[in-house]
């Protein structure tokens, strides 16, 4: 067990040594991950093998590193390829939408009989929020938004993810202009108080997170700008498209900007089982653009060294073309891109064989991967650990480590 | 055709001839003489067979493409077929001959996937069209480029009206365009946008297939009706046209919403249309409908996910091309291998 006296003030309930909560009190990194719900090709997308079996119809382009090549229906990215590391030789455990999502999202760790936290709750434990104050996690989802416990796992329901439905604020959460700032304040007075008569002999993380879903409703509301799609430019919305995932890009843009630790963007319907290829021409445009649109603007607002951005799915798709033209789930041998924070640039690490159906050299799965980029944020999960009521549980799976060549 | 009776020597029964081919192919056809069997594929080539009776021998395939060949037209009056692929490559082949080389090819046709290719009936002139939007008429003979315009949106697919008066175009949201190729302009456009539909975030659909039948009267395009995202799911449907007036004549909707696209659809000299689809292993069918009658007068799932039907010049046989590849969510290997799909041509008789 590491240093269980030394907890720090920062992330109350979590092991640490000193040295590394002084460190992290001062960490202002941020995550942005854009989860594709269900599986992009990585044929059509970061590992390309064109006129091989199973290479589909399209060409591989030449990227703004030399030597790199993807898919052309990432003609944006291929651009941006300079700031962008991919990880060519995934190898996952699940084929299935049940058990993949919460897999991936978690790490993967091992089972010691508890639900681990999705990545977002996971740093919003672990990190808080920047010193901006803003909400730790947000998440910019299409349909219902609100805030949605489910990704904290035992963390406890206060680290779930605020979530804006279609990128739109929480119902209510802007003040109605019939209210003046002191009848407000009088009425959370009023609420202050009840709140604290329910919260005897009651469990506390849910009566903690009853309160902190208010405080952050409050923060909230003194940061209406952010939700003013108005104030967006015409050159922003083309740049990013207008459809869902360009404007929730854009949010995202905007939610980094302000201070928020982590940021989550969903886009759903990635699960191109019947008509692969045309479905890939039609999903990949809509985030090939404002992904590259993204990575420029943050390296351009000097935000991109300080910000990890994080592309993944549930899995990969087979190599294969079933008789509907289309690409089932494979977690063989599949890739995920990343920029930013802690991450080197312009690079490919690992390679799968020629036919792109299993990969070639060392398989890396979603632990190494969590290792990566927990230590890429600052934070070094061989010397954290979390306390879920005195049961020590490490922050990333205990067989893997991070992989080295995608680090600074 | 209306007589019922005599609808029933037009049935498709199978024949035991069978031709295994060890990928996917997306066409097979026969060719004007009926001496040829000639396929497109997943593999960048056009394979050949030689036709005797109801003997069928491999021949060497033309080699050169760089990717898929969806598109394969013959050229009447010549013994040449043009391909194309999905790199933007349009090439002409003399596939009569013991090794075929291109006659010409040009490797920058199209910037991307070229989705169809059509000859005019006179066999002067190839038209072709896909993702780059536009429409480029080529040269048969040599492959000069005679002429270019925009297109407003991907072309998926081409044919000339017999007549060679109009070049028809379908396009990914189910607009059909009659050109003047003349002055490149639009003379009227036809509405087929039930083979498209926007499903949530995926633009699904599109007009996969064009066909006149022999006196131009008539057209027909096939596609699927009320497209899904994900598993692509819908009803393969063609829809028959009065060329004279533009009107709907038939809607042939199959099957349920999960038995996929019509690939094809072709009429039969007697008049009725001729379609087969494919989807998920196992599902999609052959079927006859005359488009006069409100239902098919044939319909078969013995033989699924169907590409392609090409009708034998002597009007009796047919070459069903079917797509083998199973689905399934990651690692299958069979002895240690991982497996691709395949493709069978089964010849059906009437």
């Amino acid at each position: 067990m590491l240093g269980a006296a030394a907890a720090g003030g920062l992330g109350l309930g979590t092991f640490l040594q000193p040295c590394v909560a002084d460190e992290l009190a001062k960490n202002d990194k941020q995550v942005l991950l854009i989860w594709l719900d269900g599986g992009m090709s990585q044929l059509e997308s970061w590992d390309p093998k064109p006129n091989t079996e199973f290479g589909g119809p399209f060409r591989a382009i030449p990227t703004s590193v030399p030597g790199i090549h993807v898919c052309e229906l990432l003609k944006h990215t291929a651009k941006q390829m300079h700031h962008l590391a991919v990880l060519r030789s995934v190898c996952t455990q699940d084929n299935s939408h049940s058990a993949g999502v919460a897999r991936i999202n978690r790490g993967d760790p091992k089972n010691r009989g508890v639900e681990y936290p999705y990545l977002g709750s996971a740093v919003a434990k672990l990190l808080g929020p920047t010193s901006s104050g803003m909400p730790p996690y947000i998440w910019i989802k299409p349909n219902s938004g609100g805030f949605k416990a489910s990704d904290a796992g035992f963390l406890g329901a206060k680290y779930g993810a605020l979530a804006l439905g279609d990128g739109k604020p929480p119902e209510n959460l802007l003040l109605n202009k019939s209210i003046s700032s002191e009848e407000d304040e009088l009425r959370n007075e009023l609420r202050r108080k009840f709140n604290d008569r329910y919260a005897v002999g009651r469990r506390t993380e849910w009566t903690d997170a009853n309160s902190y879903v208010y405080e952050l409703a409050q923060k909230l509301m003194k940061r209406d700008d952010l939700f003013d799609e108005s104030s967006f430019t015409d050159k922003d919305r083309q740049r990013y498209g207008t459809h869902e995932l360009g404007r929730h890009l854009l949010l995202a843009r905007r939610t980094l900007e302000t201070g928020v630790r982590f940021v989550k963007v969903n886009s759903y319907h990635w699960d191109s089982h019947g008509d692969n290829f045309n479905a890939s021409e039609s999903l990949i445009s809509q985030f090939d653009q404002p992904f590259a649109a993204l990575i420029e603007d943050l390296h351009q607002r000097n935000m991109l060294d300080n910000v990890l951005v994080i592309v993944m799915s549930e899995f990969g798709r087979t190599p294969k073309i079933n008789s509907h033209v289309g690409r089932d789930h494979w977690p063989e041998a599949w890739s995920i891109a990343m920029a930013g924070a802690g991450i080197r640039k312009g690079v490919v690490v690992g390679k799968t064989n020629d036919q792109g159906t299993f990969v070639e050299d060392k398989p890396y799965d979603i632990g190494h991967l969590f290792h990566t980029w927990f230590k890429a944020m600052g934070v070094p999960p061989d010397k954290m650990e979390y306390d879920n009521q005195g049961q020590p549980l490490p922050v990333a799976h205990d067989d893997c480590g991070p992989i080295a060549e995608l680090l600074v | 055709m209306d007589d019922t009776t005599s609808l029933s020597e037009f049935e498709p029964k199978p024949t035991k001839q069978v031709i295994e081919y060890e990928r996917q192919l997306f066409q097979a056809r026969f060719s004007p003489c009926g001496k040829f069997l000639i396929a497109s594929g997943y593999d960048a080539t056009i394979q050949r067979w030689a036709v005797s009776g109801n003997e069928t021998k491999r021949l060497s395939p033309c080699l050169g493409h760089h990717a898929w060949v969806p598109c394969l037209a013959f050229i009447p009056t010549t013994e040449r077929i043009v391909s194309a692929d999905s790199w933007g490559q349009i090439a002409v082949w003399q596939y009569a001959d013991e090794t075929p080389a291109p006659v010409w090819k040009n490797d920058a046709a199209h910037d991307g996937w070229v989705r169809a290719v059509a000859v005019s009936p006179d066999g002067q002139r190839i038209a072709s069209g896909g993702n780059d939007r536009m429409l480029r008429i080529w040269s048969a003979a040599d492959g000069k480029l005679i002429k270019e315009w925009p297109h407003p949106e991907k072309i998926f697919s081409l044919c000339f009206h017999p007549s060679g008066s109009s070049l028809v175009s379908g396009d990914l949201k189910g607009v059909i365009r009659d050109w003047d190729i003349d002055t490149a302009t639009v003379r009227r456009e036809l509405d087929a946008r039930v083979l498209y539909q926007l499903d949530k975030i995926q633009e699904c659909g599109g007009v996969r297939h064009l066909s006149f039948n022999h006196d131009g009267k008539r057209l027909a395009c096939a596609g699927q009706k009320t497209p899904g995202g994900g598993f692509s799911t819908g009803f393969p449907c063609v829809l028959v046209f009065d060329w004279d007036d533009g009107q709907l004549l038939r809607e042939m909707q199959m099957g349920k919403n999960d038995d996929g696209f019509a690939y094809d659809a072709i009429f039969h000299p007697a008049g009725f249309v001729m379609a087969t689809s494919c989807a998920f292993p196992g599902k999609g069918f052959v079927w006859c409908w005359t488009p006069q009658s409100e239902k098919p007068f044939f319909e078969s799932t013995s033989i699924p996910n169907g590409r392609s039907l090409s009708l034998h010049p002597d009007g009796r046989r047919i070459a069903l091309l079917v797509s083998k590849s199973a689905n399934g969510n990651g690692r299958v290997l069979v002895q240690g291998v991982y497996q691709g799909g395949s493709a069978q041509i089964h010849i059906l008789e009437f």
